[in-house]
Formats: structure tokens, sequence, C-alpha cells
């Protein structure tokens, strides 16, 4: 690949290696005025993860080929040192979501450009007239995210190992290649001191950004416990649960992490059990708390389906996949509604008031 | 299980164990073993984290301790010995399906209904595991699970790497969960050289002619929907000649179509040609009523015929588990006695494990029976009662390892 095109794509093996070659220091990177352009190259980088895309340039000369190159590691140095793994995430979509859009034109123009691109990544996938084939396990790898019913492996033509797809599949499978690929390499370990103080102002922007925007998302805290919005399996455990029904033992492992992860104290958790004649608070106490002192994790849809007790699947449970994603989905779609309300109900409040004052005749 | 019938059945094993022909699985110094022994029964302690250097170490093992169970890890680890799991290193794992009874739904059946259930099941996943995923033969092993199913170790280092969500996608597939018609069943534009009978779809002309196709229909999921439909039709064209009310009665019942519909689909489906060319060409846009609500359901029908049922148990989500222990192919299952088997798979229709897994011959061994039992082994019914009884060998073995006898008397 040319310098253009390793600029484009930072995160193969082949650019890294490129950029390794060049031989410049980490130090010169971080504090020499020849870096300037990178380092601003490389915040805007971060920034643009904030709204969902980073921006790919098209290149004057080699200096700007060198910028685009080099800004990529410089970014990656600020994304470690924000160190917010939901902010990290966002990056790497950010990151992917670019090379995307270059690779969806790219392929039907020169798929076996982008096939390379693939082998990077291991993945097994031919040509096959106007679609690509590609290896089931691959495929599987890179699909598992996408929630669209479409990309289950069923839904697929599957013939010896391998998966029929369109191009411009492929060019999204790769996408999630690279954002996992992006996402599993951060953040970069021990960064020196001296480094994290020569970006320190960009990060603590960064991080300004980020906290600003997470309060307006409103997913720092979940707030009270709200039954109304537990998913159909967790409810239909809380009502075996009061009829006496016994309950498999995996469903109560996620019953319990469940109520406990919303928020709910152990001795509530307990309490919640406390209807069969056989009760013994002792028992459920040691049960409770011990899932609750190892901060086990509420186990995921997929997995509650491998254990059969995924139940009374609804419109919400198709839009997710782990039922504390339900319930923090509900929770924040209530939250914005009532903002709405209240935004609503503040205007007809004033408009009240202003007519009252109107007919009272009286001055403001 | 008395002192006694520990000791005899020790013995047993460990001339099993003496005679074996050794088979150790790839990699076997990377997995850990696990193995359950006789002597504490009937506390159940699993001796796990073990692990050997050398073909050797498991034979004399397996000789010297005899023990009821054996087993492997599915996984592969840089210190497959380590006490700790986290501290084993994992480096990747076997694709495993545990095809068991235990798991499988419906009533109550005899043993030998059971297996014969799961041996249905094995062929069906066999079928996916070599057609579908395209894994070699020799890359898979089939094995008796020495109870009441059928194991598969595919061994391959394109799935080594596979985490949990991975593998349960692959259970998903063989399962048929989640297939959604609306993929399978489309309406294409025509192109190419299929005819032009879909310019009358449904006694409209649209612009752009259309016909309604089985995507897919060559192979995997498409395939066996083509097949499927096909055979539905004719079978259901064939119950029409002897008795109309009998045909398409499903259809009927549950009101996805009507008689007049039916009696029209019925022509279609006595028409060879029309349906080879579902199965040779995809092509299936048949000129009646609610047709597409027709084949949604032939489409479902055909997921609960061809869907294996693995790994939806409850208690054991197997192939998922990348960490899991299986039985050692060749080792005993202390349950039974029988010999967990490798089999070819053109051996799988007429395995009977009830004869084939035995490992012991009919030498009269004395038992005392501890509860009335019945069951068939090598072709032969038995019926016990409690008492004194003379057992072929092979039959005193189980009925000690089910723990309804006691050696000697």
């Amino acid at each position: 690949m040319s310098p253009e095109e390793l600029a484009l794509f930072p995160f193969l093996t082949e650019t890294s290696e490129y950029v390794e070659e060049l031989d410049f220091s980490l130090d010169s990177l971080m504090t020499s005025i020849a870096f300037e352009s990178v380092r601003r190259r490389g915040f805007e980088r971060v920034m643009q993860a904030f709204d969902g895309e980073v921006s790919k340039p098209s290149f004057g000369n080699d200096k700007e080929v060198l910028s685009e190159l080099l800004s990529y590691p410089y970014a990656r140095i600020l994304v470690s040192c924000v160190n917010e793994p939901a902010f990290t995430r966002r990056y790497a979509l950010a990151e992917a979501t670019a090379v995307h859009s270059i690779m969806k034109k790219r392929i039907e123009k020169d798929p076996e450009f982008v096939l390379d691109i693939g082998k990077d990544f291991g993945v097994s996938a031919v040509q096959s007239e106007e679609h690509i084939r590609i290896y089931f396990s691959d495929y599987i790898r890179y699909s598992l995210s996408m929630k669209d019913l479409s990309w289950k492996l069923i839904n697929r033509h599957l013939e010896h190992g391998y998966v029929t797809i369109q191009r411009e599949e492929f060019a999204r499978l790769l996408q999630e290649a690279v954002r996992k690929r992006i996402e599993g390499s951060l953040p970069i370990p021990e960064i020196p001191d001296e480094i994290r103080n020569a970006c320190d102002a960009q990060v603590t922007e960064l991080k300004a950004k980020y906290e600003e925007q997470r309060q307006n998302l409103g997913d720092a805290d979940l707030g009270e416990v709200d039954f109304s919005m537990f998913p159909p399996c967790i409810n239909k455990a809380l009502s075996n649960v009061r009829e006496g029904v016994n309950l498999a033992h995996s469903m109560r492992f996620a019953m319990v992490s469940f109520l406990l992860n919303v928020g709910m104290q152990t001795d509530d958790v307990v309490n919640a059990f406390n209807v069969s004649p056989d009760f013994s608070e002792e028992k459920t106490r040691y049960q409770v708390e011990h899932i609750a002192n190892n901060q086990y994790k509420t186990p995921s849809c997929a997995t509650m389906q491998t254990y059969g007790n995924c139940v009374g699947k609804d419109n919400m449970c198709a839009k997710i996949r782990h039922p504390l994603s339900y319930y923090s989905a509900l929770k924040f779609l209530a939250a914005k509604r009532q903002a709405e309300e209240e935004k609503y109900g503040k205007d007809e409040e004033k408009t009240a008031n202003e007519n009252n004052n109107l007919e009272n005749n009286e001055p403001g | 299980m008395d002192e006694l019938t520990k000791r005899f059945l020790k013995a047993k094993f460990q001339a099993h164990y003496k005679n074996l022909n050794l088979q150790l699985p790839p990699s076997f110094t990377s997995r850990e073993w696990g193995f359950i022994s006789f002597d504490p029964m009937p506390d159940v302690i699993m001796k796990r984290h073990k692990y050997f250097g050398s073909f050797n170490e498991v034979s004399e093992y397996l000789i010297g301790m005899a023990p009821a169970h054996v087993y492997y890890s599915v996984a592969y680890y840089d210190m497959p010995g380590a006490p700790r799991m986290d501290q084993k290193g994992w480096k990747g794992a076997d694709l495993i399906f545990d095809l068991d009874a235990d798991h499988l739904p419906g009533a109550k059946m005899t043993y030998s209904d059971m297996l014969d259930h799961v041996k249905a099941e094995s062929l069906k996943l066999a079928d996916f595991l070599t057609d579908d995923f395209g894994f070699s033969e020799d890359n898979i092993e089939l094995v008796f699970s020495g109870g009441r199913g059928y194991h598969f170790h595919v061994y391959d280092d394109k799935i080594s790497q596979l985490d949990s969500a991975e593998r349960r996608e692959i259970v998903n597939y063989i399962s048929g969960r989640d297939l959604d018609f609306k993929f399978f069943f489309k309406e294409v534009a025509m192109v190419g050289d299929t005819g032009s009978g879909s310019k009358e779809f449904m006694g409209k002309r649209g612009k752009i002619p259309t016909k309604w196709v089985l995507e897919g229909y060559e192979n995997g999921w498409g395939k066996r929907i083509a097949g499927y439909v096909v055979d539905y039709l004719k079978t259901e064209a064939e119950k029409g000649k002897d008795n109309p009310k009998e045909m398409f009665k499903d259809l009927k019942e549950n009101k996805i179509a009507g008689d007049a519909t039916l009696k029209k689909l019925a022509g279609f489906a006595s028409d060879e040609s029309l349906l080879s060319e579902i199965t040779d060409k995809g092509r299936l846009d048949f000129p009646v009523k609610d047709f597409k609500g027709i084949i949604e359901y032939i489409i479902q029908k055909t997921v609960a015929e061809f869907g294996v049922d693995a790994g939806a148990s409850v208690d054991e989500p197997v192939t998922g588990d990348i960490k899991r222990l299986i039985r050692f192919p060749g080792s005993l299952h202390g349950g039974s006695g029988f010999e967990v088997q490798t089999l070819k798979f053109d051996q799988l229709p007429d395995y009977n494990p009830l004869t084939n897994s035995l490992a012991f011959d009919d030498k009269p061994t004395k038992v005392r029976i501890q509860r009335p039992f019945s069951f068939l082994l090598n072709g032969q019914e038995f019926s016990v009662v409690e008492g004194k009884e003379e057992l072929p060998e092979y039959a005193a073995v189980y009925l000690m390892c089910r723990g309804v006898a006691n050696y000697g008397y």
C-alpha cells in the first residue's frame, strides 16, 4: 500500500510497521514544534468521536500524509489518558465507522483491496462473482454484535463452511473487526508521566466534554429501583418466587444478580424470597451475599437463552442483548419523557401565569 | 455399592485398561484431566487439575487407579495442571456437541427409545457439521458417551479460538433457532431464464415481473426447506388421492388456507415438474391465495423436523462451555460399565449401544439384586428381583454400576 493508503488505514499491521520504520521518537511527537499539526489532528480525531465518525482527509502533500499517519498513535495516547471504557468504545467505533465509509465505496470497484485488509484480521474470504464467501467462524466473530436478525448465521447461506454475503456486508463486518481491534488495544498500558504531562491540557478538555455528555445522556446512575421496567424474564422469575415455584439455579442467580445490579439492597433481595413456608433466611442471605460480594454480572440474553431462562420476549427485548440494558433503556426513555414533560409543563405554567397577569391586570 | 463390589469393579476396569488400545486426544499434554474413583462412592469426588506429560503416564494412571469415570478438558492450556482455572492460561478448545437423552424434551421414554431418539438427532448433527460447516470427517470424533447419548468432538484450528457466544451461534444454527422465513422465501424481480409464470402471479400484472423464490435452495437450511416443501406437498397430495379430507389437514386446522385454495394447491402438488423446479431452481410461486402463509407454515415445520435438539438443555450449556471436561473415548462409564466408544459416521445408523458398547463377556457372575429391575442388553430382556442371581458378566457389571446389585453371594 502507498503511504496515502496506509494513512487511511492506520490500525493495520502494515501501517504500524511503516510508522515504526519512520523512527520518530515519542518525545518529539509529544513536544516538538514540528509535530504541532500531528497533535492538532490527533486531538481532532478524538474530539470527532463525540460526533460518531472520524473525518478522513484528502492529501495535498507528503507532510499531510505524515501528519495523518502519526496522528493515530497520538490519538491513542489521548484516549488512553482519558481512560474511560465507555469513551474508549466510542472512539473505537468512530474510527471504525470512518474506515467503513471508505471500504464501502472501495469494495465495489476493487474488492481485492478490501479482501486484503480482511487478511490482516485473519479473515478467510474469497470473491465469488458479485458476492464474497467468508469462512463461518470469521463471519460469526464479527456479525455477533449486529442485532438485526438478518445477520444471524441461521438466516444466511452456509455451504461447506463458507457464508455467502454481499460486498457491502463484508465491509460492514470489517468495520466490526476494526472496532474490536482498536477497542481491544486500548488503553495503552503504563504511559510514562512525561507523556501524560505533555498532553494534559487536551486530556482535561476531553474528560470535561465526556463528563458533560455523560450527564446529558443520563447514563451515570440508574437511580431508584423501578419494578415496572424489569424485563419479562426477571418479572417471570419474581412472580414464580411469589407463587412459590422453585427457580432453576441459573435463573435464581440471574434474578438475584439483576436485582443487585439495579441497586436493590441485599436485605430487600433476601426478603423477596421470604414467601415460601420453607424459606431459610440464613441460606438465602448467604447466597445473595455471595453474589453481591463477588459483584457477579447478570447473565446476558444469550446466556439466558442457552439456559432456557429467556421467556416472554417483547419488542424491547429485540433491541437489547442484556437484561440490564432492557432496564436502563426504559429508565432512560422515562427520564427523557419526564424531562420533556417538565419542560412542556413549565411552558404551560408560564403561559398560564401570563394569562393570569393579563386578566388581573397587574404589573409583573 | 459395598466394598466387595467396588473391589470387583475396580479389578474389571483395570483389566479393561490393560487391554485397551489407548488413543489419546490431540495435544493431550495441554489438557486437564479429571477422574472419579470408585473408592469414596456413593460420594462422588472428582479429582481435577491433573495433567500428563506422556502416553505412558496416562496408561499407568488408568491401570493403576482404575477410575470409575475419566474425563479430559475440551480446552488446551499453558499449564493444565494449575490448581485454579484462572492460572491455567486458556489457549483454545475443541468444538463439542453433547447430545444426551437427559437433555431432550418430550415424554418419558424407555432407555432404548431414548437412545434411538438421540441417534436420530446425532445423524442430523453429523449432516450439519460436514455439509453446512464443511468439517472433514477426519477432524470429527463421534463418540458414544457410555450413558444416554453421543458426543461430537471437532478438532480444527479454525474453530479452536471461538468464544462461548460464538459457539452458541453455531448451536443456534443447528437447532434452527431464530430462523426467519423472510430471509429464505423472497419475491425477486425476474431475471434469467426461469420462465414467465409469475407475470400472472395472483392474477395481477405488474410492470416488473417478479417471482417468489427460495433463496439459497442449493445448500444449508435453504436446501432442507426446499426438500421439505416438496416432500410435504407430495405426501399431502398422495393422501388426497385416498381421502381428500385427510389432505392438508394441518393447514386447515391451523386456518392457514381455505378449502378452495387447498384444492388448487393439491393440483400443483401432484405436478412433478413443478415440484422439481423447487429443488432444482428454487422457484416457488404457485398462484394460490395465501401462498406466503402456507410456505411460512411449512418452513416452521422444516425447522421442527431438521433442527437438532442440542445444547438447549437447562443444566448444561455444553457447546458454549469452553473449559468443560468430557469423557475420554476408550474409557468406561462408571455408571453403566459401557465403553465410551469412538465410531465412524457410517457406523452410526446401525450402532446399538446396548450391544456394541458392552465391554465385558458373558461369563456367569453372581450378584445380589437390591431392587426389581428390567433392562435390555445384548439383545436380551432381563428382569430381576431382590435376591441372588447369576447373570452374564456384562449384565452383572451394568447392575453393579447402576447401584442395583452387589457382587457375589
